[in-house]
């Protein structure tokens, strides 16, 4: 069963050209949706009743005989599978009507279901050359998808995320490589076990630092954030839903955790941890004084995504069992929150052909479920009750005060109030106020991107109002699975 | 005499070149040329199967790729670069083989590297037996990089 969550994608990407042969739209449309469809029942209902007696580890077999094809799901794997199921099954609905504008809607599928499988491949391998291989699947699926306009700003961003990605999978690959010569393993648990024989502080830290630069380009954390600002506005609006919301988290937050916690075997108070912290607050802060400073409604969500994900490693690296809690239940409400805000900023773009907020205004007149929605989202990133922001910010938060780092947890919330200023800046500039003459004949976004954007803020305002059950459910799962390892 | 140190020098020399080179002809052939001596590399460390890949793959197959992808474009015109950037990856470049010079070797001495023997069992073994997935990630990767090209290189239908 655990193998549909990849090969299911696949198999379906493959046929898609020919699909799109037979049909441009109706097919491409359904056929697609219906994957995700089928991926998020799955993690919703078996891959819960799976892991009910803890990790599962699944060999293929072929007529009878065994083949070296192994995965694991565990509670991170399966929170993260069913935060990718979510948003693409969102993103999917909403370029049902969105991508109509683009054209060669086979090929975008094909892409997407791609980078679905990439992202399902990466968290469930449990071998670090895997990793890689899962790694670069959703990356090159994703450089094209960035420049899938092909005008001329989307090359150009997409030209430098490949470059700057290329470099990031280089650190990794070489990373790899060392830990490989050092223990001749690449499995999670036999690097684990030869480190711990090797005893090689040096070996560690080396591969340590060329993860945290690998990863932290793709997660885009302070330092390493350059390309996102240029590639998540240049992408089709599901695909920056997809992008800020998961593949900055799989391909660099999981990776970089799953590595740190169950290879290197991270704990609170080590040099790895405060590295963590440290490259965590940074992002949070400086990024959200950066984004106040954007006139781009798209930047500005970029800008954005950079600060909460810095929030999200802030969490994780505190190391401790409430901050790891806090950490990744900031990625699941971030990864709703934000792939709410990107559709919206897409159903925004379409009616008026701007994301200058300058130009907007009053636009809530005219897209009432757009404003409304997107009212949802931004409260929740910002960290407003009830909101699942607020309840996740607050777990890291008090996780930073009882590891004794009071510092932080002040620069934490400063960050959380500068966030708060810049989406009522957002929600000010772009839907309230006088509706401008020029914006008199907008309409509301069509019916399935609406649709999308409703069923994420729903998603929302259940994740807060239920807040309990979700962490009961799926969080604390994720969180006792770091704990213990594979 | 010990060859390993000349080949990984050629390959160095010959990725530089693929970078700096202005005709693209010129680019692909060092690129081939460094795929061939990081081959023979392989083979002198005893990894006959990595070699025959390299070879094969690399500087063969994906080297006539590249041949008839620029035999299959228009030049249109000059792109003139930045004088900054004319000398960014030559003292970049410098640098690496400076630092790479002064503190790689001490640097790599600190790792503790297992033993490597020959490559163990037969090549069907390796692939079928222990890196069956592997070949599943890069048939994924294949076929991304497939639909990416089939995506950016598309006639644009916008607005059908």
């Amino acid at each position: 069963m655990i193998f549909l969550f990849i090969g299911l994608p696949l198999v379906v990407a493959a046929f898609m050209p020919l699909i799109g042969k037979i049909s441009k739209k109706f097919l491409p449309d359904l056929l697609a949706n219906a994957v995700f469809l089928v991926l998020l029942v799955l993690a919703a209902t078996s891959g819960r009743q799976l892991i009910a007696g803890g990790p599962v580890l699944q060999s293929l077999s072929w007529l009878g005989e065994p083949v070296a094809v192994q995965v694991a799901v565990d509670g991170f794997s399966l929170l993260m599978l069913m935060a990718i199921a979510l948003v693409t099954l969102s993103a999917g609905l909403y370029s049902v009507n969105y991508m109509n504008h683009y054209g060669s809607k086979a090929n975008y599928y094909a892409l997407l279901l791609m980078m679905v499988t990439g992202m399902n491949g990466l968290v469930l391998v449990t071998d670090l050359f895997q990793v890689y291989l899962f790694l670069e699947v959703a990356a090159i699926a994703s450089y094209a998808l960035v420049a899938f306009g092909l005008e001329h700003d989307e090359l150009e961003a997409s030209f430098k995320y490949l470059m700057l990605s290329v470099v990031a999978s280089a650190a990794v690959l070489i990373a790899i490589a060392v830990l490989f010569g050092a223990t001749g393993s690449l499995s999670f648990a036999g690097v684990a076990e030869g480190l711990r024989g090797l005893n090689s502080k040096f070996a560690v830290g080396a591969c340590a630092a060329l993860f945290l630069m690998g990863f932290g380009l793709k997660a885009a954390l302070i330092p390493f954030h350059a390309w996102l600002p240029d590639a998540h506005p240049s992408a089709p609006a599901p695909i920056s839903a997809i992008l800020s919301g998961l593949l900055i988290k799989v391909s660099g937050v999981y990776a970089l955790t799953r590595i740190f916690f169950n290879v290197f075997g991270l704990e609170p108070g080590a040099w790895l941890s405060q590295v963590l912290m440290g490259l965590g607050i940074v992002s949070a802060v400086l990024a959200a004084f950066l984004a106040i400073g954007q006139k781009d409604l798209k930047r500005m969500l970029a800008y954005s995504s950079i600060s909460q994900v810095g929030y999200v490693v802030l969490g994780i690296g505190i190391g401790t069992p409430l901050g790891v809690l806090g950490g990744l239940f900031h990625l699941f409400n971030h990864a709703l929150a934000k792939g709410l805000l990107f559709l919206n900023s897409g159903s925004v773009q379409q009616a008026t052909g701007t994301r200058n907020l300058d130009e907007m205004g009053g636009l809530a007149k005219r897209m009432p479920v757009t404003a409304a929605t997107s009212l949802v989202g931004s409260l929740s990133i910002a960290g407003v009750p009830p909101l699942g922001g607020f309840w996740s910010k607050l777990i890291i938060i008090i996780a930073l005060v009882q590891a004794g780092h009071g510092i932080l947890a002040v620069a934490a919330v400063l960050a959380s109030v500068v966030t708060l200023w810049y989406y009522l800046v957002i929600q000010r500039k772009a839907f309230f106020g006088k509706l401008d003459e020029k914006w008199k004949a907008v309409k509301e976004a069509p019916f399935w991107m609406t649709a999308a954007t409703v069923i994420l803020a729903l998603l929302v305002i259940g994740t807060g109002i239920f807040f309990s059950l979700v962490i009961k459910t799926w969080i604390q799962p994720a969180s006792d699975a770091l704990a213990k390892g594979f | 005499m010990n060859w390993q140190i000349p080949l990984l020098c050629g390959v160095v020399v010959f990725c530089a070149l693929a970078i700096l080179a202005k005709d693209l002809i010129k680019s692909a052939i060092s690129l081939a040329v460094a795929s061939v001596l990081l081959g023979i590399l392989f083979f002198t460390m005893k990894a006959p199967y990595a070699g025959v890949f390299e070879i094969s793959v690399v500087a063969g197959l994906i080297t006539v790729l590249f041949m008839l992808t620029i035999a299959l474009t228009k030049a249109e015109g000059e792109v003139k670069e930045r004088r900054w950037v004319k000398i960014a990856f030559p003292l970049f470049f410098a640098a690496f083989i400076v630092i790479d010079v002064l503190v790689m070797k001490s640097l790599l001495s600190k790792l503790a590297i297992a033993p490597a023997g020959a490559e163990s069992g037969s090549f069907g073994d390796v692939l079928w037996k222990q890196r069956t997935f592997d070949l599943i990630g890069q048939l994924a990767v294949i076929l991304a990089g497939v639909f990416a090209v089939l995506a950016l290189f598309r006639k644009k239908d916008n607005h059908d």
